[in-house]
């Protein structure tokens, strides 16, 4: 994916729409906060996942992370190399360390998302 | 206002990213942290353990003024050994644990950590005749690992070959060397004054078997082994017994907070430090909660994921009936099994073999 054609959120997660399909992971700021990824939950595929709902955890070395669901939707795919590969979302965290795929989402919660150059703004607020 | 070591400004050479530790700016990780655990395991690994404390107590009388203040018995402790102790208040809370080393007959090097050391040092020099801080003028190399002696000795401490496991010895350039560590790996604890703190550094560094390494692995490393941490696992909340510390205390000595060690012996009705392994990659975190048939029974102070051991490991304090090996307990928030172990949780360190 390219990084500048995805949505964000301030939780540091990306969300790309391609034809009607919402893939989801998590940005390269994350994964350098998070350091080496060893461990990561799915969810069960067929699942309806409501907006600020938890769709997956992320854990490192360091720390577990709770992933909210920025938009409302179905879960129709999950990258379950990641069960065998954790790390694959430190190697590439834009491709083939996404981690879940949505489908029946709401667009109106996708459209209110950032942009990437709305996110860069707002990864320079953070790190003041 | 952070403070730093004297090798701090070394840390940028490998791409150290630093982080805020009690105060200190100190390296998290260089290379990464799975990748520097490993190197311990299998190379030399070098820690800047600077930010600890030191404090020299010199004299029959001074030993025995700090024996009275922990859990061992200082005055028993062999010229050339260490020894693992704690500083207790008058509740039996831990102040501190620490290291006491004897590189001489008359003198005793007390070695303190970070977070609790402005309490420590008034605490000794309150205390104790004569006691010196040397923390501020004193840095801490640790190198680790199974090639640890080899790398020593490629900068000509061949006289360090026959310090045992936990032994110490004070060298003629009066550097102290302590075979001891936080790993479980072979390794030397270096005390050297911080004017040759870089130097020692730089050339530990020229040499192929050594990587740099963080806080991160530090903290992977010593988990692995069972070992708690000042502030975390242990704190003032916590008597040495609950620490785990039994075969620690010198019972036949004096020491603050006995009569409640003692009750608390007497009565086996206390939560204890112990190991946990998760079944799978998934760890038990700090501050979980930890249940068993359904009752709160204690909680996690420690958990990571365990490089060399490939699972979710902590540690965490339970019942001491709970406190036998195998017994499942559920943790946090979505109740992750975990199972109680004995140290250690990673038995192949290289720690007590002998160096040839």
């Amino acid at each position: 994916m390219n990084p500048d054609t995805l949505k964000y959120t301030e939780e540091h997660e990306w969300i790309i729409n391609q034809d009607g399909i919402y893939t989801l992971g998590i940005t390269e700021y994350a994964v350098d906060e998070l350091g080496e990824i060893t461990f990561v939950e799915l969810p069960e595929v067929g699942k309806f996942i409501e907006r600020g709902e938890d769709i997956a955890i992320v854990e490192s070395v360091k720390a577990a992370n709770d992933i909210y669901s920025p938009v409302t939707g179905t879960v129709v795919e999950v990258n379950d190399i990641l069960d065998m590969e954790p790390d694959l979302i430190n190697r590439d965290c834009y491709g083939k360390g996404w981690i879940v795929k949505l489908k029946d989402v709401n667009e109106d919660e996708y459209n209110d998302l950032m942009d990437a150059r709305s996110y860069r703004g707002f990864l320079k607020t953070v790190d003041q | 206002m952070m403070r730093y070591t004297p090798i701090a400004p070394e840390y940028a050479r490998h791409q150290g990213r630093v982080v805020d530790f009690h105060g200190w700016g100190l390296p998290l990780h260089f290379f990464g942290i799975i990748e520097e655990h490993a190197h311990v395991r299998s190379q030399a690994g070098v820690f800047d353990c600077s930010h600890m404390g030191e404090f020299v107590v010199r004299g029959d009388t001074a030993i025995a003024a700090l024996s009275d203040m922990v859990v061992g018995d200082l005055v028993a402790l062999p010229v050339g050994r260490c020894r693992y102790t704690a500083l207790v208040q008058d509740d039996g809370g831990i102040i501190d644990d620490c290291v006491a080393m004897k590189p001489a007959h008359d003198e005793l090097m007390l070695v303190t950590n970070a977070g609790p050391l402005h309490e420590v040092a008034a605490l000794l020099e309150a205390c104790v005749p004569g006691v010196e801080n040397i923390s501020h003028r004193t840095a801490k190399i640790d190198v680790q690992g199974p090639l640890a002696f080899q790398v020593l000795q490629a900068l000509g401490f061949d006289d360090i070959r026959e310090l045992g496991f936990w032994n110490v010895k004070r060298r003629e350039d009066g550097l102290i060397v302590a075979r001891a560590g936080y790993t479980g790996e072979l390794g030397y604890e270096l005390y050297t004054p911080n004017s040759a703190a870089v130097s020692l550094w730089r050339a530990l560094m020229e040499l192929s078997p050594v990587m740099p390494c963080g806080l991160g692995a530090r903290d992977t490393l010593r988990t692995e082994m069972g070992y708690p941490l000042s502030g975390q696992d242990v704190t003032k909340a916590r008597t040495p017994l609950e620490a785990g510390m039994e075969r620690f205390i010198a019972w036949h000595t004096e020491f603050p907070g006995k009569q409640t060690l003692l009750a608390q012996r007497d009565s086996g009705d206390y939560q204890v430090l112990t190991p946990l392994r998760s079944p799978d990659r998934r760890a038990p975190r700090f501050g979980y909660v930890l249940r068993h048939d359904g009752r709160d029974v204690g909680e996690v102070t420690s958990g990571t994921f365990g490089p060399s051991v490939q699972c979710g490991i902590g540690l965490g304090y339970v019942p001491l009936a709970l406190a036998q090996p195998g017994t499942s307990v559920q943790a946090g928030p979505r109740e992750q099994t975990v199972f109680v172990e004995k140290p250690p949780l990673y038995k192949d360190g290289s720690g007590r073999n002998p160096v040839t």
